[in-house]
C-alpha cells in the first residue's frame, strides 16, 4: 500500500514543484526594477516643459520604448542569469541617466539650457545628422585602422626577432626601452614637416603610438617564454621560421595583446585630440567644429558617438583576444 | 670489425660555472646502449641523470667527451631522437591532435596536412585519447598530457626515444597504467626503438628496462650497470610475486642506499 501511494504521489509533487519553479523563473526574468525605471522615464516625459525651445520628448519616448522592447526580447533569449543581470543593469543605468537628464533639463531647467540640451533633442539631432556622423566615423576609424594595423604588422615580427636576440643578450632591449620611453606625440612636429596631409600625419602618429607598446609587449613576451617551451620545440628539431611563428609567437601572445590594447587606447586619445586641433573631418572635428559654433546639442551627440565607437571597437578587440587565447584556462 | 652500439657515451664530463663557482655535474661517464634496448638511468637527485639526457637530446653540450649515435658524434638536436619531458612537452596553444601533427610535420615534411592528421589520430587512438583529440593541454589531466606526449614521440617514428622522468609527476595508479601502455607500445613495434628512460623509481626501472644504469652524485658518475634478468612480456602482478624479483629489487635498493650512506658524513645528500 505504502509503496503504491508513494509512486502515485511522487509525480504530482514533481509537477507542482516544476510549475512553481517555472513561476519563480518567470518572475526572476521579467519582474525587475529596470521596467519600473522605464515606466518612470515615460511618465516624466508628460510633465510640463520649462524650456521655451522644442524638447522633442517624443524622440525620448520612442527611444525608451525601443530599448524596452529590446530588453524584453533579450530577457526571453539570454540563457545565463549572470549575462542577463549584466545587460539589465546596463539598461537600468541608461534609464536612470535619462531620467536625471530629462528632469534637470526639460522639466526643471536647473542646468544651463544652451550647454545642456534635453535628451530628446540630442536624439533628434542624432537622427538628423546620421549621414554626417557616419562619414566622420568612417574617417576616424579609417585613420586608426591604417596606422594601427601597419604598426602591428611591423612591430610583431620585429619584436619577435629583437626579443629573440635579446634573450641571447643583445643591445636591442636597451635601445627599444629608450625609444619606447619617448611619448609619440613629440614626433608630431616631424610628421607635420615631413608629411603632406593631415591624414598622413595622423596615420604616422598612430603608427608610432601603437608601434612602441606592441614592440615592447612582443619583446617582453618573447623574453618571458619559458625555457622548457623552447626546449620542447628544439628537441622537435624545428626550423628557425617555425620556431619564431609557430612557437615563440603563440607563447608570447598574451603580452603582445597587452601592447596592442595599450596602443589602441593611446591611438584614440591622440586621434580625437589631433582632429580637434587641425582636421577637416573625423569625430574630434565634429565635436570641436560644432562647439565652436555654440551648437552643444551636436557636441553631445559627438561625445556619445565617440563613446559608442570606442566601446564597440574594444568589444571586437576583446572578442579577437578571447578567441586567439582560447587555449588558456 | 666489432659491432657498433646504437649509442656510445664516451668519457662524458660536464662542468657548470655559476657565479664564478665551478660545479661538476658529470664526470667521466661512459656506457653504451644497443639498438632496440630499453635502458633506465636511475639515481638520486643531483646525480646528473637529467644533464646526461639533455646532452643526448642535443640541448646541452659536454665539457669533455662525446656521445656517438650510429658512430656519429652528437652536435645538436636531431630528428633521430624523440623526447618526452616530465612537464611542458606539449604546446598549450595546440590541441592534442595538433601537437602530435606538429611533431610529425617536423620529421616528415612531405606528408600532407590530411595525412599528418590521420597519423596523429591513429597514435592518439593507440594511447586511448581519440575522444580528447580536440582538447587543449590545459583541459587534459597530467596523465593524459603525457599520453599525448608519448603519442607524439612515437608518431614521429624516431629510432631513439629519450624520456626524462615522464611519469614523475603522475599519481601512482596512473603511473602503472602508463608504464604498461609504454611497454606494450614499445614491445609491439618492429623494429623496437632504443629507449633511454630517466627515473628515480626503482620498481619502474625494473619493470620497464633491459638494463639499468645506476648513477651516483657529487660528481655524477656511473655507479653500476645492471642487466635486468626477467623475460618479456612481463606481467607486473606475477613478476612482483616471484622470489627472484624481490631478491633483485633488494639488491638494487641496497646498492642505491649504500651509495647514499657512503656519502653521509661529508657531503649533503639530496634524496
Amino acid at each position: 500500500m505504502n509503496i503504491q501511494t508513494k509512486t502515485i504521489a511522487a509525480p504530482e509533487i514533481d509537477i507542482e514543484k516544476k510549475s512553481s519553479k517555472i513561476r519563480t523563473e518567470f518572475f526572476r526574468r521579467y519582474f525587475r526594477v529596470v521596467h519600473a525605471l522605464f515606466a518612470v522615464l515615460i511618465l516624466i516625459q508628460f510633465l510640463p516643459d520649462q524650456l521655451t525651445t522644442e524638447t522633442y520628448s517624443s524622440y525620448a519616448i520612442w527611444f525608451a520604448v525601443g530599448v524596452e522592447v529590446f530588453t524584453l526580447v533579450l530577457s526571453a533569449l539570454i540563457k545565463k542569469p549572470a549575462s542577463l543581470n549584466l545587460f539589465v543593469d546596463i539598461v537600468a543605468f541608461i534609464y536612470g541617466l535619462l531620467i536625471a537628464w530629462t528632469l534637470a533639463t526639460a522639466k526643471f531647467n536647473v542646468l544651463k539650457a544652451a550647454l545642456f540640451p534635453p535628451p530628446g533633442k540630442v536624439l533628434w539631432q542624432f537622427i538628423g545628422d546620421y549621414d554626417k556622423i557616419l562619414t566622420n566615423i568612417q574617417s576616424s576609424i579609417g585613420i586608426i585602422l591604417q596606422g594601427y594595423l601597419l604598426a602591428i604588422v611591423v612591430a610583431i615580427p620585429l619584436g619577435l626577432f629583437l626579443g629573440w636576440s635579446a634573450r641571447l643578450g643583445s643591445a636591442a632591449t636597451y635601445i627599444s626601452k629608450f625609444l619606447g620611453a619617448i611619448p609619440p606625440i613629440v614626433y608630431i612636429p616631424y610628421g607635420i614637416a615631413l608629411l603632406p596631409t593631415f591624414r598622413s600625419v595622423s596615420v604616422f602618429v598612430i603608427f608610432l603610438a601603437t608601434f612602441w607598446p606592441v614592440l615592447a609587449g612582443t619583446m617582453s613576451g618573447v623574453m618571458n617564454v619559458e625555457k622548457k617551451t623552447i626546449d620542447s620545440a628544439k628537441v622537435l628539431n624545428v626550423g628557425r621560421f617555425t620556431m619564431m611563428f609557430s612557437v615563440i609567437l603563440p607563447a608570447s601572445l598574451q603580452q603582445i595583446f597587452i601592447g596592442c590594447n595599450q596602443g589602441l587606447t593611446v591611438s584614440f586619445v591622440l586621434l580625437t585630440s589631433a582632429e580637434m586641433i587641425g582636421a577637416q573631418s573625423g569625430l574630434g572635428y565634429y565635436i570641436k567644429n560644432y562647439s565652436d559654433f555654440g551648437d552643444y546639442t551636436r557636441t553631445i551627440v559627438g561625445l556619445i558617438v565617440v563613446g559608442i565607437v570606442i566601446v564597440f571597437i574594444s568589444f571586437i578587440f576583446n572578442r579577437i583576444q578571447k578567441f586567439l587565447l582560447r587555449w588558456k584556462q | 670489425m666489432i659491432k657498433m652500439s646504437k649509442i656510445e657515451i664516451n668519457n662524458l664530463t660536464v662542468n657548470y660555472t655559476e657565479k664564478k663557482k665551478s660545479f661538476t655535474a658529470l664526470k667521466n661517464v661512459s656506457f653504451s646502449i644497443e639498438e632496440g634496448e630499453f635502458v633506465s638511468v636511475i639515481g638520486s637527485s643531483g646525480c646528473g641523470k637529467s644533464t646526461l639526457l639533455s646532452i643526448l637530446e642535443g640541448i646541452n653540450s659536454p665539457t669533455e667527451g662525446e656521445i656517438l649515435i650510429n658512430g656519429e658524434p652528437v652536435t645538436g638536436t636531431g630528428s633521430d631522437r624523440g623526447v618526452v619531458f616530465q612537464h611542458y612537452s606539449l604546446f598549450p596553444w595546440m590541441t592534442a591532435r595538433k601537437n602530435v601533427a606538429f611533431g610529425i610535420k617536423q620529421v616528415n615534411k612531405t606528408a600532407s596536412r590530411a595525412e599528418r592528421y590521420q597519423l596523429a589520430d591513429e597514435f592518439l587512438q593507440k594511447v586511448g585519447l581519440e575522444q580528447f583529440k580536440n582538447k587543449y593541454p590545459s583541459q587534459l589531466s597530467g596523465g593524459m598530457q603525457q599520453r599525448v606526449a608519448i603519442a607524439r614521440a612515437l608518431a614521429m617514428d624516431t629510432d631513439i626515444l629519450l624520456m626524462d622522468e615522464p611519469f614523475g609527476a603522475i599519481d601512482a595508479k596512473n603511473r602503472t597504467i602508463l608504464q604498461e601502455l609504454l611497454l606494450e607500445l614499445w614491445e609491439n613495434a618492429t623494429p623496437r626503438k632504443t629507449v633511454v628512460f630517466v627515473t628515480h623509481d626503482i620498481d619502474e626501472a625494473i619493470f620497464l628496462s633491459d638494463k639499468i644504469v645506476m648513477m651516483t652524485a657529487n660528481p655524477g658518475r656511473v655507479y653500476r650497470e645492471i642487466k635486468v634478468p626477467f623475460d618479456r612480456p612481463r606481467n607486473r602482478i606475477e613478476l612482483v610475486q616471484t622470489k627472484e624479483y624481490n631478491k633483485f629489487r633488494n639488491e638494487l635498493l641496497a646498492m642505491f642506499y649504500s651509495d647514499i650512506v657512503s656519502k653521509i658524513g661529508g657531503e649533503e645528500v639530496v634524496l
